[in-house]
């Protein structure tokens, strides 16, 4: 599916949602917690950069703004959000979004704007109890807002289906890494996006029949033991004691950056026909393996609390821990994964990406990883360029050269 | 004759800034001798420091140097610097300025700061500034400690005090462990009486500007600043301020303003382009135009007061101006413009600041339309020339100036 149609498909699918009479609550930020969301009774629905948006920001945005929101804000200018019935922005992430929730409650005050606050760093137990009570703050406000109260009983219906399905894509990552040819990473990058889109019961299932085809390809290997210890080692971050198969094809990519669409990325290097369908097996991206590999919250005890423990022990953002406990876990990933080649995007006018992205690289050198840096925009402006870049990266990694 | 051309000149210099340049150079000293020591933690401008020289831990503060990097109009250079190492030209150019000297302290004004042995970053100001320390502990070994003031959206609720309260404690384990030093309550109390009664004086100088002619221009209070910033809890500092009171006193009393002859009254927002905000305040005082008041030096504000310091500190520090919301900000200008009597404003909007930037075009409509008053959004630089293109912003500040002159 191309980033159009599943553009097309997820509207089709809220369309429907909301003529059911289900309100839709959109959301920018890979880690808001949907289960809090949907224990009121919402639909989250992630709000996508969408490429086709014609820029009506210049009123109320400087050029300066990232490239996200400068879409984000144009599609609302042009109408271009029908389905979603309010918003909620993070607080505390970037500077952009920060400023963005502010500009948008003003320019539209009319719309449901809410902001849930997440601690920065790596500020323990202390961050867990302050998290937990804005994750209150913010359920009052959506009951506030909607008339419908949390409900203990959909919140554990919700905790159990995101669990599912994180569940079963972490196995499909760690079945692309031992086996490419098992699942194509456009098909996981898919299901990361239908599922953000509307988190339903059906992506769940449509997703349980792939794994089951997985199981069947790597069964037929007998790798099924070894892909559900990788999948672990990956939630766990140890990765030293990975064993990968000998005969693993070549080249083997991973993509690392910020807010880049693990979907978009996956048709740009899929159009480019030199590309083998086994060469990008992992990525580091926030709507991709970050928030895939979010561990699952405890059933029991304060809704609040058990969701603020799994929303900050997800892996690797920026907001959350410092730059070395990411770069430490990059290289795990570079060495043990048997990674020959990085790509590191860059949202243009994006400063957690730009910030990161001279360390990124310099760790992909240390351990001996070619690199290739991807000055990305949401409308993907200059495709061709972007085209000739991977191609070309590619064919250093396979002939030798420099990248 | 020199006495002459002093008069002639639009605009007039404060005799305490001879004291200022010897404060700051006591400063800049004190930075050095601190490292050689193996005690000096570099900080952010919204940063608690004084917590840091209760227990005897030398600061520099980098954001300052950006602003000397600016003035030097070193900043193109220092920031290719960094760009040279990947970081890209949209960054903040303080960021990239202070990359830049860390890479090549032989080229950068005054030999770089002193190395540091620590980076205290707080994100009352943006989230910037721990990526940015991140990219500086990768170069220095520094490690880094990160006080986090989570933004505040109306009142400051009691779990966000409780968690910068936790996060001071920490901040003291830090620095203990980091350097070998305790927090003595009686230091304590000294240094935050000390801080207090500096801004104290601080914010009269600031208020005194209500007064019309207004006794300071926004680049007296731009460099007037850089101790309040840089050096609260000294009493070299408050000595220098009480001074600086005193002149702006006398010039109050005796009806002098900071320009000769005072026509327009503006509020500036944002921090100034450094590398040329002498010359467009020089030669908007040759036409009149004074800026008694600004966001950027009224956001030294506040008090550390009662029994638990701590306490105050985790409320003082999580009320800066830029941690608030865009509707504060818009309160803050406005009162200004009213309590201040200004006939208008001008915007500064600094490519590589987002956090004071973004939002800027809305908040000009919104003042605009609360105040009565016109306003005008410029863009440029704090530090990198090259994001500026000057003739732009004359335009613009010329058709500012037609409404109202
Ligand atoms: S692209 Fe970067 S700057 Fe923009 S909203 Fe995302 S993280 Fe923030
Ligand atoms: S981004 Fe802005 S607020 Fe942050 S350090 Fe740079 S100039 Fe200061």
């Amino acid at each position: 599916m191309s980033n159009a149609q599943a553009t097309e498909q997820s509207e089709r699918i809220l369309k429907q949602l909301v003529n059911e009479g289900k309100p839709i609550l959109g959301y920018v930020y890979p880690h808001t917690p949907l289960e809090i969301i949907m224990a009121h009774g919402l639909m989250p629905a992630l709000l996508y950069a969408n490429p086709t948006v014609m820029g009506s920001y210049e009123a109320s945005l400087q050029t300066f703004a990232c490239s996200f929101i400068r879409n984000m804000f144009s599609q609302r200018v042009n109408d271009q959000l029908p389905y979603v019935n309010g918003i909620v922005f993070p607080g505390n992430t970037c500077d952009s979004l920060q400023n963005l929730a502010d500009i948008w409650h003003l320019r539209f005050p009319q719309d449901k704007v809410f902001r849930l606050t997440y601690p920065a760093g790596n500020q323990g137990e202390a961050a867990v109890q302050y998290f937990a009570e804005e994750l209150r703050i913010f359920s009052n406000a959506l009951e506030d807002a909607y008339g419908s109260p949390f409900s203990d009983a959909t919140f554990r219906q919700a905790v159990d289906l995101v669990q599912q399905f994180r569940s079963a894509v972490q196995f499909l990552y760690a079945a692309r890494l031992l086996q490419p040819s098992s699942v194509p990473y456009h098909r996981i990058a898919a299901f990361v996006r239908e599922f953000h889109s509307a988190p339903l019961e059906m992506v769940v299932d449509e997703l349980r029949a792939t794994v089951n085809d997985v199981e069947h390809g790597l069964a037929e290997a007998g790798r099924i033991d070894s892909t559900k210890a990788l999948q672990h080692a990956l939630l766990e971050r140890r990765l030293e004691d990975v064993s990968l198969p000998s005969d693993l094809p070549t080249p083997r990519i991973a993509i690392v950056g910020g807010m880049t669409e693990p979907q978009a990325i996956a048709e740009l290097v899929n159009a480019i026909s030199k590309v083998s369908s086994t060469a990008v097996v992992f990525d580091l991206l926030s709507f991709g393996f970050k928030t895939i590999f979010m561990p699952m919250p405890a059933f029991e005890g304060d809704p609040f609390e058990t969701m603020a423990r799994s929303v900050l022990g997800a892996l690797l953002e920026p907001t959350q821990e410092g730059l070395p406990r990411r770069l430490d876990f990059l290289k795990d990933a570079l060495t043990h994964l048997a990674i020959d080649g990085l790509i590191v995007c860059e949202q243009s006018f994006c400063d957690p990406d730009e910030f990161e992205s001279p360390s990124l690289l310099t760790v992909a050198s240390e351990v001996g990883v070619r690199t290739v840096r991807l000055p990305v925009d949401p409308e993907f402006s200059d495709r061709v360029r972007l085209e000739g870049r991977i191609q070309s990266f590619l064919e250093t990694l396979t002939h030798g050269g420099a990248a | 004759m020199s006495e002459k051309v002093k008069e002639e000149k639009a605009y007039r210099v404060l005799e305490s800034h001879n004291f200022l340049q010897r404060v700051m150079f006591r400063y800049m000293l004190e930075g050095h001798a601190a490292s050689e020591e193996g005690k000096l933690a570099w900080v952010t401008s919204g940063f608690p420091v004084e917590i840091p020289v209760a227990m005897d831990v030398g600061v520099s503060y980098p954001e300052q140097y950006g602003a000397i990097v600016g003035s030097e109009k070193a900043g193109p250079k220092l920031c290719e610097y960094a760009e040279e190492l990947g970081y890209s030209q949209e960054l903040c150019s303080y960021a990239r300025a202070s990359i830049g000297s860390v890479k090549h302290p032989e080229e950068s004004p005054l030999e770089g700061l002193p190395a540091p042995q620590a980076l205290l970053a707080c994100n009352n100001i943006c989230g910037t500034v721990l990526r940015w320390y991140d990219a500086i502990s990768q170069m220095t070994g520094a490690p880094v400690f990160l006080l986090d003031t989570p933004p505040l959206e109306g009142e400051q609720m009691p779990h966000h005090i409780a968690y910068v309260r936790h996060g001071l404690d920490n901040l003291v384990s830090f620095l203990s462990k980091q350097f070998g030093t305790t927090l003595e309550e009686d230091k304590f109390r000294k240094v935050t009486d000390l801080s207090t009664e500096t801004i104290g004086i601080w914010t009269q100088c600031l208020e005194a500007c209500k007064n019309k002619p207004s006794p300071l221009n926004c680049a007296d209070r731009f460099l007037a600043m850089a101790p309040v910033v840089a050096i609260r809890g000294r009493d070299y500092t408050l000595e220098y301020y009480q001074t600086l009171l005193n002149e702006v006193n006398d010039r109050v009393a005796n009806g002098l303003g900071a320009i000769r002859d005072e026509k327009v009254r503006l509020l500036w927002d944002n921090i100034p382009p450094w590398f040329r905000v002498f010359r467009i305040m020089g030669s908007l005082a040759k036409r009149g135009v004074v800026f008694p008041a600004d966001t950027y030096t009224h956001a030294w504000t506040g008090s550390i007061k009662g029994e638990d310091r701590m306490d105050s500190i985790a409320s003082m520090y999580s009320n800066v101006y830029l941690n608030k919301g865009l509707e504060a900000k818009v309160d803050k200008m406005c009162n200004l413009i009213k309590n201040y009597d200004l006939d208008g404003f001008v915007m500064f909007s600094v490519r590589s600041c987002k956090r004071y930037s973004l939002g800027q075009l809305v908040s000009k409509e919104l003042v605009s339309e609360r105040t009565g008053v016109p306003g005008v959004v410029i863009e440029g630089d704090m530090v990198d020339s090259r994001l500026q293109n000057d003739a732009q912003i004359e335009t613009r500040l010329d058709a500012l100036l037609e409404m109202l002159l």
